[in-house]
């Protein structure tokens, strides 16, 4: 990097110098390499005096780690104590899932991030006094099964968890709008479906290790004193970590491209959410993130992912889109125990100060105004000036959808309801929503007519109104496409049957005459 | 071994070798000199197995003694009675491949239309920066002249980390918390094929207008690069891209360069 080859050798020296007379495992060296090192990767976000408040921390929740009190959410130790270092290492290595902290692994050398481990730990001048502490035991996980998993769902009842997870575990329990870390920032209940954004990662022996250790500077409990005091057995408590492993996913979703809408016999097309077909076609996975393109940009999505499944029969398309939201907005709890501490906690105000108020929340698709016939795409944040895009606008303060057009972010007309039918539920922090419309428009001017056999683009905007999402404040995806299912032409399974027995044919044919020349060949040299 | 002296099995070793190289060489070795690669597209594989058969063809038939030994496995299988199961397999396995082929080629595909977009298309002459005309061409970064090194950095440091990061990520390597939203994913600001290979007007431009100052070759519709010019100056973009650099530990192309160049 920048060390001059001077500097390195003084480095050295020094080493050789002091090292055979210290004991104590960090050398001033190291702690200059380590300060040059934070302050070039890490000060930005945790501040150059390490309490968390570096010129980017505004617009994070949760906020970046102070380290000026010696608090950290993952570790080894019981809760109250202070890391190892090999705790703060991999932290360090593998980042924070579910939050702006990455992992640097792979990035910066092994050199620079044990360096980094000492700096860190001169913001809190006790770990210099304090006995390095013993890490718990956890022992190995045992394999999940449905007995398990069901035994950790009991538990999951008897220890409240729901009061903070809520029933489904999808953080939206009665408890979850005050919460507040050490700090007083506002701080959600982890979505215990999403486990790919457990800050502590999202194994099941992750989930055991934060049950014991508890999420410190966080209002996660911990539970080793449950089994101290003979509540329950570790391995009880590792069928709650195996049951709140089974409410995600087995494997981290990846996003597709291109989503199949499936095909159905004509007028068998599911008119309720409540159609037992739904749970037999995989849903496709939408990540969404900040709208931070166009002012006011919006730091803090509530929205993540929005899950798509489609079917089709020909004459009419219907989607159902499955997002995990946690109130119904306007919810008053939520207005004014969430929204009102995360306006006042995230950077830029680009719009002022925005009073907490009853937003509801909104879902919109927006398509292209024709199927694309190249790559040539509108705008993907609602179309621009020049080409508009058109929007099906879904809120759940009122039961219908209205069809938009917009031409910017900032400039969408409604056109009135009309040809889309909407049926929406929210249940347990998740919104259900059907959309369903005919192949052909309403309005045949300006409205998408849908194809089968053609990829057709959408984009997915998504707000929650209790996080204080309204108008350009939101959660926004890319293009992604649909594709409605074609029949399968004949032709398909004649082309290469036709194939087949023509190729079977000529090699017939050439063995034949080969083995007929070889005969004669024989019988020439026969006679 | 005869195996090894026989044309017929020469070229099936040849064959295999030349696949595995532009299959899996290709794409994993260069990685290893640290030079960047990437996956050969099958048709670009078909070509090139191809012209190495036809070359193994040339070479089998360019000799008589060698194009008799070369058909001699060939013939033994088509007319050898005690060859008679291999034969039979062969004889399926042939067509059914072909079959197989024709079915991948007609069946029904579910893709999005291919998007060629190009990732550095070419700069216009000059832009309009706020209502200023600011001529590209030779452009350098001001701040050179106008402001202290570390102070620029500083400035540049603080608006990457404010309004950069979320997408290209805290180590500028296109990997942000919010990337994989994207696609297009957002650009790796570290690396030699990226930034180092441009000037520091052309970054100007590229943070300046954004994803909807693309021209129409570089798919300004996927972009979700904001134009910065909505939300910077002209001295805070300039000491972004000097930050760039200097947090990516590359140099900017330079006028003078590319004019010997």
């Amino acid at each position: 990097m920048r060390t001059s080859p001077l500097r390195a050798l003084a480095t050295i020296a020094a080493l050789l110098a002091v090292a055979p007379f210290t004991a104590a495992p960090v050398a001033a060296q190291d702690l200059a390499h380590g300060q040059e090192v934070y302050e070039r990767w890490c000060a930005s976000c945790h501040g150059i005096e390490g309490t968390g408040d570096g010129s980017a921390a505004a617009r994070m929740l949760p906020r970046p780690r102070d380290f000026t009190r010696g608090i950290y959410q993952v570790r080894t130790t019981a809760t109250g104590d202070i890391p190892s270092d090999a705790d703060i290492l991999h932290v360090i290595n593998v980042g924070m899932p579910g939050t702006t902290m990455p992992g640097w692994e792979g990035q910066l050398p092994a050199s620079d991030r044990e360096a980094l481990v000492a700096h860190v730990k001169s913001f809190y001048p006790p770990f210099e006094t304090l006995p390095v502490p013993t890490p718990l035991e956890f022992g190995g996980a045992s394999g999940s099964s449905a007995d398990r998993i069901a035994e950790g769902r009991i538990f999951y009842d008897s220890i409240e968890c729901f009061q903070c997870h809520g029933q489904a575990g999808r953080g939206d329990g009665s408890s979850a709008p005050p919460l507040e870390d050490d700090w007083g920032s506002p701080i959600r209940a982890a979505d215990l479906t999403q486990n790919w954004r457990f800050n502590g990662g999202g194994t099941v022996e992750n989930i055991y290790r934060r049950l014991r250790t508890g999420l410190d500077g966080t209002p996660m409990a911990q539970f080793s004193d449950l089994i101290d005091a003979g509540f329950m057995t570790e391995e009880q408590l590792w069928s709650l970590a195996h049951y709140v492993r089974s409410l995600s996913p087995e494997r981290t979703p990846a996003p597709r491209e291109v989503i199949r809408i499936q095909r159905v016999d004509p007028g068998l097309i599911p008119n309720d959410l409540a159609d037992p077909r739904w749970d037999e076609l995989e849903p496709a996975y939408v990540p969404l993130v900040g709208q931070i393109v166009a002012r006011p940009r919006w730091f803090d999505p509530s929205v993540n992912t929005v899950w798509v499944q489609g079917m089709h029969d020909g004459y009419e398309l219907v989607l159902k889109l499955t997002w995990n939201d946690r109130s119904l907005s306007p919810d008053p709890v939520w207005t004014t125990d969430w929204q009102a501490r995360v306006l006042a906690a995230m950077e830029p105000r680009e719009d002022g100060d925005l009073a907490p108020g009853p937003r509801p929340d909104r879902l919109t698709v927006q398509w292209g105004n024709e199927i694309p016939e190249g790559m040539d795409l509108p705008y993907f944040l609602m179309g621009d000036a020049r080409t508009p895009v058109f929007l099906w606008q879904w809120r759940s303060d009122e039961a219908r959808v209205e069809r938009g057009v917009a031409n910017g972010i900032n400039a969408i007309r409604s056109s009135g309801p009309g040809g889309v039918t909407a049926e929406a539920q929210w249940a347990d922090g998740q919104w259900q929503l059907l959309l369903r419309r005919s192949f052909e428009p309403t309005d045949v001017e300006n409205e998408l007519r849908f194809e089968v056999g053609r990829a057709i683009p959408f984009a997915l905007f998504a707000w929650d109104g209790d996080n204080g999402e309204a108008g350009a404040r939101g959660a926004i995806s890319s293009w992604y496409y649909i594709y409605p299912e074609e029949e399968v032409p004949a032709s398909t399974y004649v082309t290469p049957l036709l194939a087949f027995l023509v190729t079977g044919g000529l090699g017939l044919f050439v063995v034949g005459r080969a083995q007929r020349r070889e005969r004669e060949g024989l019988k020439r040299m026969g006679s | 071994m005869s195996f090894i002296r026989h044309p017929f099995w020469q070229a099936a070793f040849v064959l295999a070798i030349a696949y595995a190289l532009v299959k899996v060489g290709i794409p994993y070795l260069p990685p290893f000199v640290g030079v960047a690669s990437a996956p050969v597209p099958s048709t670009v594989i078909l070509q090139y197995m191809l012209t190495v058969t036809v070359g193994l063809l040339v070479w089998v038939s360019s000799n008589e003694e060698r194009w008799k030994e070369f058909k001699e496995p060939i013939q033994a299988v088509m007319v050898q009675p005690e060859k008679k199961g291999l034969r039979s397999v062969f004889l399926l396995a042939i067509p059914a491949l072909v079959a197989f082929g024709a079915y991948d080629t007609v069946r029904p595909k579910i893709a999005a239309p291919a998007s060629l977009r190009s990732v550095h298309p070419a700069p216009p002459p000059q832009i309009t920066f706020r209502g200023e005309t600011m001529v590209l061409n030779g452009l350098e970064n001001p701040l050179h002249e106008e402001m202290a090194p570390e102070a620029a950095y500083e400035l540049g440091k603080e608006i990457y980390y404010q309004n950069c990061m979320p997408c290209h990520g805290d180590y500028l390597d296109g990997a942000g918390h919010y990337a994989a939203g994207f696609n297009p994913t957002p650009l790796p600001l570290r690396g030699g094929g990226t930034i180092a290979q441009l000037t520091e007007s052309f970054v100007f431009w590229r943070i300046a207008k954004g994803g909807p100052g693309l021209p129409r070759e570089g798919a300004p519709w996927n972009s979700a690069m904001p134009a910065w010019e909505e939300f910077l100056t002209a001295e805070e973009i300039w000491a972004v891209t000097l930050f760039l650099y200097e947090q990516a530990g590359v140099a900017p192309r330079t006028w003078e360069e590319e004019e010997e160049g």
